[in-house]
């Protein structure tokens, strides 16, 4: 808020020394301004943290030792962590693909595979079931073979690489684009193969981009909820990642052990969003 | 064809020529953007490939270092061929435009790259590295990265990183066109001298004419994919043999005239033909003069009568240039005479000619006297063919327009138009289709708008020598252009320096032809053209006088009368003269082309001074509008 009004100040000066109308003063913008996001957003952050300290540290560790709680924020951490490696493999492959070859299809190709986004999340999960559960179109083939992949850790996966999907592509293929091609062509005449070149040359030059896109999809996948509680059956100790927990605790009435758990993933969040604004702010 | 095509090459070059370019054919989309490039370079020597940009010069480096693949043609390189060779392994040295050095490594790694995918040592690639440094001039900043860089250190970098692997054949591709002034010439200068240490072949692309003068052991100049000419520097920039390079490579004044008794004629200047064998001048040819600004006499006073004059001008432009100051001037127009180069303003009707003075010559303020101390002919360019058909679907005039083009040996261009952009492409693909039908081999020019002002900007732009209208009634969905009436052929005709053929009929062959001279005053160019035509057409020609019933011949129609035969048995051409009284000329001639079984009636364009003689009754538009057979319009005074 402070860089918004500087430029306004010596805006006001220049008009000033013109002899011209006064620039009024900032405060009143400013203030309506803060008043409208103060029940918007300053309020519901603020209101995390007050309430899960509200009965003391002590509470409040004790509510985070709760096996549940442990478990669900462990599983989050974890499931978080697969997806991000998981979508910066994938993500980093097609945004290469997508940006650096030229075929029939591609176009609506480049259109599906941001498409995640875009869709409802409980949509996702949704879909999922019907594809991979037990009377779904794959999944009733995999039953009979005794594998079930929903309501388990690994239909959790599968929820989260869908949906997350895009993060990855979206910050890495611009970057690709780009690049210009002089780089690899350069690399080539050098000598370097095709792979040579992708892992020496434009692989570097996109690092500052995976980190980005992997930090997004963490913290996406960190707080995913709508596909997850379709897919995992909320099954706690086994697929109930944090936001499920939050979810559950809070509708049994556990309003300290639901706030606990929500001031860890705020204070994650607020981490991933320091890093995020470090790399893409500053560049690279 | 390709292993004895071979053999010869390496024959022939095998232990002279680092490469060898052999008819490289590459498209994108329907257009060769290298179109049949056949080039040798020499061991060590620097050559520079000169184009405009689009030219398809940098594409011809990219075949070179295998980033594309030919659609046709081979690339040899000291005696291998290795068109299908990949970048990886043809040891080719590339330097590009933007630097394109690795920002994620130091200069010392940038360098280092190719001897460390080479597997070579440590302690050597060290060695190497450092010698490269002092090569290129940056000891010492072997730890920077890029952007600590300036533009002219990052592309020295790069051409030490391409020398790194001691590669066979260096490329350049516009390596200083983002540098600025000072750094350029620096640069140019390491790159020469770098070049000549190592005697590595090294091909360099620009557009900068300067900069090929000042580093090329030979110049290509290059455009439309095209290899115009090769040659040295000096002797690209005295005796171009096109205008186009002759206009490209410094300043210059390109006159098109005409050959007339044996000399180039440019208005009353008349100049020795040069002794050139090969070519066969014919009176009636165009011939283009280049006079280089420093060929060009200034002089107060009228020079000496043997000195060739063009005339007397004013100073319109002038440029300061430190020790020259470069001056434009501006002549009376010559009859005749048409500029190519420099470029006049849209409106302006006289000569320009460009030419340079010392600083410290005074410059007169009254009209110099403009002559000539030097000059060169250019070769002269091939016959053009202009064709419109906006019908498009009778075989007649597409197989008379190729035959034309065999018989004069011309290249043939087809304008189509389209009323809108999207029009563009259906035109198109019907015109190709349209040409493939007749097995007609022709460029395409394709425009919107309106037919008639793109005619006459083409044929004033591109010089055709014919220009060819298809007056057939269109049957098809897609109209390639609005068809030609009368109103519109008049119009274009008025403006026209190049003879009009009008198709119609079915004849797709000109073997009998009528000239007429009925409007009394015969221009001599009717007879010229229809008899140089005739010539090459291997025609037998008529010549028509019609003559007023009642008085006869007049002793002056007599005259001009056995002067054609004259001119027609000088070309070698068969021909009788028929005279036929008839109350007005165009009835006259209509009779006898329909009783006569006539391929082609040519008449002359009298334009608007002709209602006035014959009291309305316009010859050529009657003509032109009732003709069983094709028409050919030969301008009032052809050039």
């Amino acid at each position: 808020m402070s860089s918004m009004s500087r430029p306004n100040r010596s805006a006001g000066n220049r008009r000033g020394s013109a002899g011209a109308v006064a620039q009024p003063s900032p405060w009143l913008p400013v203030g309506m301004l803060i008043v409208v996001l103060l029940p918007l957003l300053l309020m519901p952050l603020a209101a995390v943290f007050i309430f899960a300290f509200r009965g003391g540290v002590g509470a409040f560790i004790a509510a985070l030792l709760i096996p549940d709680a442990q478990f669900a924020l462990r599983f989050s951490l974890l499931i978080a962590f697969a997806t991000a490696f998981l979508n910066g493999l994938i993500g980093t492959f097609a945004a290469y693909v997508l940006s650096r070859y030229r075929f029939p299809g591609e176009r609506p190709l480049n259109i599906v595979v941001n498409l995640p986004v875009a869709i409802p999340t409980v949509v996702v999960g949704t879909s999922l079931l019907l594809l991979w559960g037990p009377i779904g179109l794959l999944g009733r083939w995999l039953d009979p073979l005794g594998l079930q992949p929903m309501f388990t850790p690994f239909g959790v996966l599968l929820a989260h690489l869908f949906v997350t999907f895009p993060y990855m592509l979206s910050t890495i293929k611009p970057l690709l684009d780009e690049l210009e091609t002089t780089y690899e062509e350069a690399a080539y005449t050098i000598g370097a193969s095709r792979w040579q070149t992708f892992w020496y040359v434009t692989l570097p030059a996109l690092r500052g981009g995976i980190f980005t896109g992997a930090l997004l999809t963490f913290a996406h996948s960190l707080g995913e909820f709508g596909a997850t509680v379709l897919v995992s059956g909320n099954l706690r100790l086994r697929t109930q990642t944090a936001p499920l927990y939050i979810f559950a605790q809070f509708e049994a009435g556990n309003i300290a052990a639901a706030n606990a758990v929500a001031a860890v993933l705020a204070a994650l969040s607020f981490v991933i969003f320091f890093f995020l604004l470090r790399y893409t702010g500053n560049g690279r | 064809m390709g292993v004895s095509k071979r053999v010869e090459i390496n024959a022939l070059y095998g232990g002279l020529m680092s490469i060898v370019l052999d008819q490289l054919i590459r498209w994108y989309g329907n257009q060769a953007i290298v179109d049949q490039v056949s080039l040798e370079v020499a061991d060590g020597e620097l050559f520079v490939l000169l184009g405009a940009s689009g030219s398809g010069k940098s594409t011809v480096l990219r075949l070179i270092a295998g980033l594309i693949q030919p659609d046709a043609g081979r690339i040899v390189v000291h005696g291998r061929d290795v068109t299908a060779v990949p970048p990886q392994q043809r040891n080719m040295g590339f330097v590009f435009q933007n630097y394109s050095i690795f920002r994620h490594m130091t200069v010392a790694q940038n360098i280092e790259f190719g001897l460390k995918i080479r597997k070579v040592l440590a302690s050597e690639r060290a060695r190497r590295r450092d010698e490269l440094l002092d090569l290129v001039g940056l000891v010492g900043l072997g730890n920077r990265y890029a952007h600590q860089l300036s533009g002219g250190q990052q592309q020295r970098v790069a051409l030490a990183r391409a020398l790194a692997y001691e590669p066979k054949v260096l490329l350049l591709d516009e390596p200083f066109g983002a540098l600025d002034v000072k750094i350029r010439a620096q640069l140019r200068r390491t790159l020469k001298e770098i070049q000549r240490r190592l005697q590595i072949t090294a091909i360099l692309v620009t557009h900068d004419q300067e900069e090929a003068f000042e580093l090329a052991d030979r110049i290509g100049v290059i455009e439309r994919g095209k290899l115009l000419e090769v040659g040295a520097p000096e002797t690209l920039y005295a005796y171009p043999r096109t205008a186009f390079t002759a206009t490209f490579l410094g300043t210059a004044t390109v006159l098109v005239g005409r050959v007339d008794d044996g000399h180039a004629c440019f208005g009353s200047l008349q100049l020795p033909l040069p002794l050139d064998s090969t070519i066969d001048y014919e009176d009636g040819d165009r011939v283009q003069i280049l006079v280089r600004p420093e060929q060009v006499v200034l002089s107060i006073t009228e020079p000496k009568t043997h000195v060739p004059v063009i005339g007397r001008g004013t100073i319109v432009e002038q440029s300061f240039a430190g020790d020259r100051r470069r001056l434009r001037l501006r002549l009376p127009h010559l009859p005749g005479v048409r500029q190519i180069a420099p470029v006049a303003p849209f409106g302006e009707e006289g000569l320009l000619v460009d030419t340079v003075v010392p600083t410290d010559v005074p410059l007169a303020g009254e009209a110099i006297w403009v002559s000539l101390r030097a000059w060169h002919m250019l070769k002269p360019p091939p016959r053009r063919l202009l064709l419109y058909d906006p019908a498009a679907n009778t075989s007649v005039t597409p197989v008379l327009t190729r035959w034309l083009a065999e018989k004069l040996d011309a290249t043939v261009t087809v304008l189509g138009i389209a009323a809108t952009n999207e029009g563009i492409d259906p035109v198109g693909t019907m015109l190709q289709r349209y040409l493939d039908a007749a097995d007609l081999p022709a460029e395409l020019h394709l425009r919107v708008g309106d037919a008639e002002q793109h005619i006459i900007t083409e044929q004033t732009e591109s010089l055709y020598d014919l220009l060819v209208l298809g007056c057939g009634e269109s049957t098809s969905t897609v109209a390639t252009g609005q068809a030609p009436d009368v109103r519109m052929i008049e119009r274009i005709a008025r403006g026209a320096i190049t003879p009009i053929l009008l198709v119609k009929g079915s004849r797709t062959q000109l073997t009998r032809i009528l000239i007429c001279t009925a409007a009394g005053e015969p221009g001599k160019n009717d007879v010229r053209t229809g008899g140089r035509l005739a010539r090459r057409f291997g025609a037998m020609v008529t010549i028509l006088h019609v003559s007023h019933p009642v008085r006869g011949v007049s002793l002056l129609a007599n005259a001009h009368l056995e002067r054609a035969a004259a001119t027609l048995r000088a070309l070698d051409v068969t021909n009788t003269i028929q005279i036929y009284p008839s109350s007005t000329p165009a009835e006259g001639i209509l009779h006898v082309a329909g009783t006569g079984d006539y391929d082609l009636i040519v008449i002359g364009n009298h334009g608007p001074i002709t209602p006035a003689l014959f009291g309305g009754s316009d010859v050529t538009r009657q003509v032109i509008t009732h003709a069983p057979c094709s028409v050919l319009i030969v301008p009032d005074d052809a050039l």
